[in-house]
């Protein structure tokens, strides 16, 4: 149970790739032998995917021109300063 | 140093991701596109003192959180780690687990069951203290060690924030399920 709890405890550093390579090879090890680890933290994984897909928006499609009308206006305001 | 004439060549690539990452913060389009303008301002302005060949997805998402909390954080009370409650790991897992006798991997399919107005709920739900990492981690990408650079924060208060901020995230989407009658909720 506690080679259990010690995965869970580094599922997030390891779902993003933020562990040592030794660790990692440690959670692998328990993770190969444990079913419910190996469902839990594929199901984690999965989320992270399922997050970054819906997390994000279209931006207003004017908004490329805007932003470059906005420097455009910047960069002739340094002009005349000039 | 980077050229203020490549500017524009270099960072507009970035412009939706933003608009998104500030829509995500000030959850309003309006606000949302104003946080943009500024921050774009702002680093065409300060162009000259980035450092060509480092991080610009990461300078100009520094510059959008900045603009964001000078702009929109006075308005709110200073955010705490309680806001969340008690949390349980894998809160999420755990719960849809307790479904019908669920086989191996029935949890990830039920996250079918979630479209993307539901996850965007969820993040927006999420205290600014939370939100902002899983934001950061989750949509964007960013490694720890970027989220700190972006956030002004320690790396250990990155991973506590991230760990607290996606737990509180599944708490959200479960009772979200539940509200939907997707789930039924075991007492």
């Amino acid at each position: 149970m506690s080679g259990c709890d010690n995965a869970v405890d580094y599922v997030y550093q390891y779902i993003d790739d933020e562990l040592t390579y030794t660790h990692k090879a440690r959670i692998k090890w328990h993770l190969r032998r444990c079913g419910h680890c190996m469902s839990a933290f594929q199901f984690e994984r999965s989320l992270k995917k399922k997050i970054a897909e819906g997390g994000r928006s279209e931006p207003p499609p004017e908004l490329f021109d805007t932003l470059r009308a906005l420097i455009q206006q910047e960069r002739n305001k340094g002009d005349s300063d000039c | 140093m980077a050229d203020q004439a490549n500017f524009e060549q270099d960072a507009m690539q970035y412009a939706p991701q933003l608009y998104s990452a500030a829509l995500r913060m000030t959850r309003n389009p309006a606000d949302a596109e104003d946080v943009v303008q500024e921050t774009f301002l702002k680093a065409y302005r300060a162009y000259d003192s980035f450092t060509e060949g480092t991080n610009l997805k990461a300078w100009l998402y520094r510059i959008l959180t900045n603009t964001y909390i000078n702009k929109y954080r006075k308005k709110q009370r200073r955010p705490s780690e309680v806001e969340l409650g008690e949390l349980q790991d894998l809160y999420l897992f755990k719960r849809l687990g307790e479904q019908s006798g669920a086989q191996v991997s029935a949890e990830s399919q039920a996250l079918d069951m979630f479209v993307d107005e539901d996850i965007i709920e969820a993040i927006e739900s999420l205290p600014e203290n939370f939100r902002l990492p899983v934001l950061y981690a989750d949509v964007e990408g960013f490694s720890y060690k970027e989220i700190a650079e972006i956030l002004d924060i320690p790396i250990g208060t990155v991973m506590s924030r991230l760990h607290r901020g996606r737990k509180g995230l599944q708490r959200k989407l479960w009772n979200l399920a539940v509200e939907h009658g997707l789930v039924e909720p075991r007492e």
